[in-house]
């Protein structure tokens, strides 16, 4: 009797999960009437601005992870080999992105770096991508120092601190030839994760008006019927791409390596 | 106390970083709300988010946050349970957290045009509804741009938020007790009431209030979906943001700052029941 | 009065038999160890009493009544687990009425039952308190009481002492011991310490390896071990390679020194055990040579080797007996009747 409400519960959830994926795939294949054909894939292929802005959002989440990775490891690293009472303060920080929304973070950006302000980033494109690049990194703080934290906590920071100063090694040496090969694991899921982020993000990047992929999928949604669909696979399969490689990365470095 | 100096150097990039990018524009906000336009101190802004289109707006956002928050527990929870106690096998649940950990994450632009496929006018499934099963679902009331379609589409990230952290505290019920309660003559139902449902309880409390957050501070997913037809309150603040449609900068502060204070109380329940929970799992 | 009856109890889990042609007679009121190392299949003996595994062969019987196919909740009994397993979200007084509360018990007599219960486990003032506000000996007789409470027909305790302190253990022990004798409620015991079931068991039942090795009473188990497992896994057990010169009259030489046995033995070459207390210094006997000498306080205890093998020697403290020296040869001598012999290849 249980297993029937067990494999109920299962087999429902399961189609209502793969059913919009299904749907989505089916859709984008009917752009071509009476057939199945991949014309809606090649309408957006051949469409220069989702190259660009896809090429956009690609380098703003690498980016992204860049400097997600030189603030999170280094300060994670610092905290539990000198402050450990300072952590729960900078986990909490690292939450708050969770709790206040992203619209109203970057409205914020708009009051505080607006042109008027002391530092206008808005005022150019570039200043305007550092800012956009700012907020994507608040957005994947929390993942990413999670991520960084618990590969952290599998190492004695300590004691491999204190091997290495030992044997003469300075400050950047410790973290970017100990620490971070160590937590490789770690931050890889983090980036990952940043990545599938970054990539479908919308609400920053249109109040900040840049040519980012969130706003160009938004906008052929309002104008084509077809080609979103498309779209939707393609954003899937980076995304699912993203968390394969996340899980298969991690399983090859970061269970396999650990700090004797 | 100079390496006291020396260590606070170390995480000052992080500090100054947050403080920069999110704790003052945040800040900013809040500060601005309670400003009028010649900088002075004022309620006002906070009174403006009385009138009826604001007021409506908070009410729509609140319903559909509780509708998916309700929705993301029950399914999620009769999912996971289903999995660490139901007798499913094995090899279901690694796939199930994979997928969970990917879904939860996933909102946005995508999941609309997703289910605008499946369940528009002319998606997958109504159609095969149509013609397999005679049921023409739209006739019937059904429209995918609206309330409920609202609500169904953000179920597509809070269920497996729900599946991910509950699945924890599932395993957390240690099997001593079900068989300390079945010793003592309870049967599976008074065990569900008396043990197991109340020491969940924190954490089903505190992950409903994580899932309606969620589904509060969400954007993306309604501006692809519904446009603007659906007037929720992040929905009016974008709108607020481009163009001023509110005829008041300044409330649109008010708004911001009314979705942090939801927001915001709604994450701090959920960290005190987890804490709850936490003590009791011991 | 037979109570607990387990009869030709069989237990297999796949292909792999974990619990052999288990019998088991117990006594209204007695209390009985399964002793045994981890896998012995003592707890899933246990657990098949209790209903949590069912016998792929063989019956229970509790007061004539088989059980063997009803539910845990049906048969009356009350259970104590290693790791407590009190009810986190309920009080210490909610807990122990638990079993009352399920069964209808109406809210005034339970709440006297648990007034009479905690009285008897002495916490008496801590029935409004959590369990997680309590040690862990507290929680153990809590969870004593929980079980108590419906006054189950048999009590079974699943290694009720393994995650606690060594010195709540004993007094713990005792308490048990003596709460199960005032009730005179039939008990099953399961622990892994030999020294825990032979100081408070009416008998232990020694398992290995799925067999129940010898059941029997503390003395009879310790003194007279059936097998060579029990011999060596109940207290320590010194073995002595020794030759048999004459099968008839039993004499026999370890390490050069001959004595006889005045029992027929088999065999041309055999192993001698005898136990730490068993052994005496004496003028003449087997040979060692001392290696070290523990004074224990109330024993004095000698480490030699005799032909290679380490042997232990206690005895009483006595302030005028003087200890051996290390290196010094010694003569050990033993009673002809406390000589175990066990079997070739041990």
């Amino acid at each position: 009797m249980r297993h029937v409400w067990s494999w109920g519960a299962i087999i429902l959830g399961s189609l209502y999960f793969l059913l919009p994926l299904i749907g989505t795939v089916e859709f984008s294949l009917r752009m071509r009437r009476g057939e199945y054909s991949l014309d809606a894939y090649r309408s957006v292929l051949a469409d220069p601005n989702f190259h660009a802005t896809f090429g956009f959002s690609v380098v703003m989440a690498l980016l992204t992870i860049l400097l997600g990775v030189l603030i999170v490891v280094p300060t994670a690293y610092w905290v539990r080999l000198r402050l450990p009472r300072l952590r729960p303060v900078i986990e909490f920080v690292t939450l708050l992105p969770l709790v206040i929304p992203a619209i109203v973070v970057v409205f914020g950006y708009i009051r505080l770096f607006n042109t008027s302000s002391w530092l206008p980033l808005t005022g150019t494109a570039h200043g305007t991508n550092l800012l956009l690049l700012c907020g994507y990194a608040t957005l994947a703080l929390p993942y990413m120092y999670r991520a960084v934290d618990t590969g952290l906590s599998t190492l004695d920071v300590r004691t491999l601190t204190e091997a290495a100063q030992s044997l003469g090694a300075g400050w950047t040496r410790i973290i970017g030839q100990l620490v971070l090969p160590n937590v490789l694991g770690a931050v890889m899921s983090g980036a990952f994760l940043s990545f599938a982020i970054v990539i479908g993000e919308f609400t920053m990047a249109t109040l900040l008006n840049r040519p980012a992929f969130g706003p160009y999928m938004q906008l052929l949604g309002a104008n084509r019927a077809y080609e979103p669909a498309a779209l939707a696979v393609i954003a899937f399969a980076a995304t699912w791409g993203c968390m394969g490689l996340m899980q298969l990365i991690s399983r090859v470095f970061g269970a396999g390596r650990s700090a004797k | 106390m100079n390496r006291f100096g020396w260590n606070w150097l170390g995480v000052l990039p992080f500090f100054a970083f947050a403080l920069l990018f999110l704790v003052l524009p945040t800040m900013n906000i809040v500060i601005g709300a309670f400003r009028n336009p010649a900088g002075e101190f004022t309620l006002a802004n906070l009174a403006g988010l009385a009138s009826p289109r604001i007021v409506e707006s908070f009410v729509i956002s609140i319903q559909i946050s509780l509708a998916s928050a309700a929705l993301g527990c029950l399914i999620g929870f009769a999912m996971a349970a289903a999995v660490v106690m139901g007798g499913i096998p094995a090899w279901v649940r690694g796939p199930l957290m994979t997928f969970s950990g990917v879904a939860s994450n996933f909102a946005g632009v995508p999941l609309a045009f997703a289910f605008i496929a499946t369940l528009g006018r002319v998606g997958l499934v109504t159609m095969l509804l149509r013609q397999w099963f005679g049921i023409n679902i739209y006739a019937m009331g059904f429209n995918l741009l609206s309330f409920w379609g609202l609500t169904l589409t953000y179920l597509f990230f809070q269920i497996p938020l729900m599946i991910l952290i509950i699945t924890p505290a599932l395993e957390g019920l240690k099997r001593e007790w079900r068989e300390a309660a079945e010793v003592l003559g309870a049967s599976t139902g008074q065990y569900w009431r008396m043990v197991a449902l109340p020491i969940l309880f924190p954490s089903l409390l505190g992950t409903f209030a994580l899932l309606f957050a969620n589904s509060f501070g969400a954007v993306a997913t309604a501006y692809a979906l519904t446009g603007s037809s659906l007037s929720i309150v992040p929905i009016m603040l974008f709108a607020q943001i481009r163009g001023d449609v509110l005829q008041d900068p300044h409330l649109g502060y008010a708004m911001a700052f009314g979705m942090i204070v939801v927001t915001g109380l709604a994450n701090l329940a959920y960290v005190i029941m987890r804490s709850r929970a936490e003590r009791w799992m011991r | 009065m037979t109570f607990l009856v387990l009869d030709h109890l069989q237990k297999s889990f796949g292909s792999t038999r974990v619990v052999h042609d288990f019998d088991l007679h117990v006594e209204k009121g007695e209390f009985v160890s399964f002793l045994g190392p981890s896998g012995c299949g003592k707890t899933t003996v246990l657990r098949m009493v209790a209903g949590f595994e069912t016998p792929s062969e063989g019956r229970i019987l509790i007061d004539g009544q088989d059980v063997t196919r009803l539910r845990p909740n049906q048969r009356q009994i009350g259970m104590v687990f290693q790791a407590y397993a009190l009810f986190p979200n309920l009080t210490v007084a909610e807990n122990v009425g638990f079993g009352l509360k399920v069964a209808g018990v109406a809210r005034a007599d339970r709440a006297d039952r648990v007034a009479e219960m905690l009285e008897l486990i002495g916490l008496p003032d801590l029935g409004a308190r959590f369990p997680w506000q309590l040690s862990g000996g507290q929680q153990q007789r809590v969870a004593l009481a929980r079980a108590l409470a419906p006054r189950p027909r048999v009590l079974l305790l699943d290694e009720p002492l393994s995650a606690l302190d060594a010195k709540i253990r004993v007094s713990l022990r005792n308490q048990i011991r003596a709460i199960q004798q005032q009730l005179g409620i039939t008990t099953i015991f399961v622990t892994h310490d030999q020294e825990e079931a032979l100081s408070i068991s009416d008998r232990i039942v020694v398992m290995h390896r799925g067999v129940a090795d010898q059941t029997g009473t503390p003395r009879e188990i310790y003194n007279h071990p059936a097998t060579d497992f029990v011999a060596g896994f109940v207290g320590t057990l010194n073995r002595f390679e020794a030759e048999v010169l004459d099968r008839g009259t039993g004499r026999v030489r370890v390490a050069g020194a001959e004595f006889s046995l005045n029992r027929p033995l088999d065999g041309d070459v055999i192993t001698l055990a005898a136990r730490p207390e068993g052994l005496a210094l004496a003028d003449e006997g087997i040979p060692a040579e001392v290696t070290g000498v523990e004074f224990l306080g109330s024993v004095q205890r000698v480490r030699a080797t005799v032909a290679g093998r380490e042997v232990v020697l206690d005895r009483f403290n006595a302030p005028s007996a003087a200890l051996p020296e290390p290196g010094e040869i010694v003569h050990f001598s033993a009673d002809r009747s406390t000589w175990l012999v066990l079997a070739r290849g041990d």
